[in-house]
């Protein structure tokens, strides 16, 4: 087996291109040309190994799912248009009306507001419990539990489960366990050792490399028998390991039409070749920055998994390979206060996004959590005062003193 | 022995065959991706070898194109 970063880079050999070409051409085309009616009834019937539509296959796009399914170890991989797309057609897939997911209320704002108030409607219930207290994610499943759902790092709380101790519970139920692993990646989270059955990545952050595109992936970790689940029990039968990405590819994500494009793609799989590196890197600055934050009088507290004093450090040191992740937050005494720090960072640039090769600053109770208000703020652990820092892969001099700047004017 | 493979009619001369060999004999393209379902039911490749074919089977050679394997 190939290390992670040679196998970012070589991928899977699929047929070699017509002129020879070292990267996959963008296959920006819609349809696929066939000699016989009956070879395109043959490749819809999945007969035939060929491309017919980009919504469903694109050479480009396969490519970069390849890639992903070869260093994330899953069985499957299937690339969708965005993080939020992932995750959409994941429920999708695995419940429905009457049933429930087992989730947390500590999530991304957009994650959240999709199970609140787009799926919830659809009489999906939306069932919270404490995922460091795997206890309560065992009583909070019962017979209609389809899916227990978290996040690697929960965004902006920066908390790590015990993912071996939740999913010992979730296989004793017959329940896919579903991570969002978008912040720590494939590359610091192998999420397949520790028991998890499905993995979503918004590859639009750390794996795309400087923010050029959106995406998202959806891994299946061929550890789950599709049989026992109610939704894809016939895929089961049919498909065998391969029953979530066929009942995806055949059914739910060629009916949504959430597919990648093939420049994002092209953008990715690009992005995916140098991901360790700007991983370490962007760990390191991380870490720095918190120890240097965690000592400067005008900062009231520092959130980080790799600080030693983090209730999360011993559970994030042991499952990501001994680092941390590239966000940290941290609190000042005001919401004033947090505008004027970031009004007068020259560097560090204003944005709502994460993992970027760039350093980026966010308050998010103002932006992706201005939906909420106070009372549900509190209760998710997004406070007025917090600041949210996503670290990039600057020289760590210049961000120190960019934040050191902005804070002496405090 | 009379098969149906991929919804076409198959006479095979041999008398006991497995699907390793019919995959083997119908050269089936990229063989490393193909998914084998008998009579509607997935056949896991480690099986291939011990499962043996009788007349009136229904055999179905599926691909998955994008980011799928065995």
């Amino acid at each position: 087996m190939t290390g992670f970063t040679t196998s970012a880079i070589h991928g899977v050999a699929l047929k070699r291109d017509v002129h020879g070409s070292l990267r996959v051409p963008v296959y920006d085309t819609v349809a696929f040309e066939f000699d016989s009616a009956k070879d395109i009834n043959q490749a819809f019937a999945g007969r035939k190994p060929a491309h017919t539509y980009s919504r469903i296959t694109n050479p480009t796009v396969e490519d970069f799912e390849q890639r992903i399914r070869l260093v994330s170890g899953g069985a499957t991989a299937i690339a969708v248009s965005s993080g939020m797309a992932a995750i959409t057609n994941v429920i999708l897939t695995l419940a429905g009306a009457g049933t429930n997911i087992v989730t947390s209320k500590h999530l991304f704002g957009n994650t959240l507001s999709l199970f609140e108030k787009t799926l919830k409607p659809w009489g999906l219930e939306i069932r919270y419990a404490d995922m460091s207290d795997p206890a309560t994610v065992s009583r909070a499943i019962d017979n209609n539990t389809r899916a227990v759902f978290l996040e690697s790092i929960t965004n902006p709380q920066l908390e790590v489960a015990d993912f071996r101790a939740l999913s010992a519970i979730t296989q004793d139920h017959s329940v896919p366990l579903v991570v969002d692993n978008t912040v720590t990646t494939p590359y610091l989270f192998r999420t397949r050792d520790s028991g998890v059955n499905v993995e979503v990545l918004s590859s639009t952050k750390y794996i795309t490399g400087g923010a050029t595109s959106l995406g998202g992936v959806i891994i299946d970790n061929g550890n789950f028998d599709w049989r026992n689940s109610p939704r894809l029990k016939d895929w089961g039968i049919k498909m065998g390991p391969l029953a979530m990405l066929g009942a995806l590819r055949r059914e739910i994500y060629r009916n949504v039409g959430s597919c990648l494009a093939p420049h994002h793609a092209y953008l990715q799989s690009l992005g995916l070749e140098t991901l360790s590196l700007r991983i370490d890197r962007s760990c390191g600055n991380t870490l720095a920055l918190a120890e240097f934050l965690q000592q400067h009088d005008k900062v009231a507290s520092v959130h980080y998994p790799g600080l030693p004093d983090s209730a999360y450090h011993t559970n994030a040191k042991e499952q990501f390979c001994g680092r941390y992740g590239g966000i940290l937050t941290f609190d000042l005494n005001s919401k004033h206060e947090c505008f004027k720090l970031m009004d007068s960072l020259k560097l560090v640039k204003r944005a709502t996004n994460v993992n970027d090769n760039k350093t980026l600053i966010l308050h998010p109770a103002s932006t992706i959590f201005c939906e909420y208000p106070d009372g549900v703020l509190s209760e998710i652990g997004v406070r007025h005062t917090m600041i949210r820092l996503s670290v990039g892969i600057e020289d760590f001099e210049d961000l120190k003193n960019d934040l050191e700047g902005g804070l002496a004017i405090l | 022995m009379q098969i149906t493979v991929n919804g076409e009619a198959n006479e095979l001369n041999e008398a006991e065959i497995n699907l390793a060999k019919l995959l083997d004999i119908r050269q089936v393209e990229s063989p490393e991706m193909v998914a084998v379902q008998l009579n509607g039911e997935f056949v896991e490749m480690k099986n291939y070898t011990s499962t043996y074919l009788k007349t009136g089977d229904d055999v179905e050679f599926l691909y998955f194109m994008g980011g799928g394997s065995r």
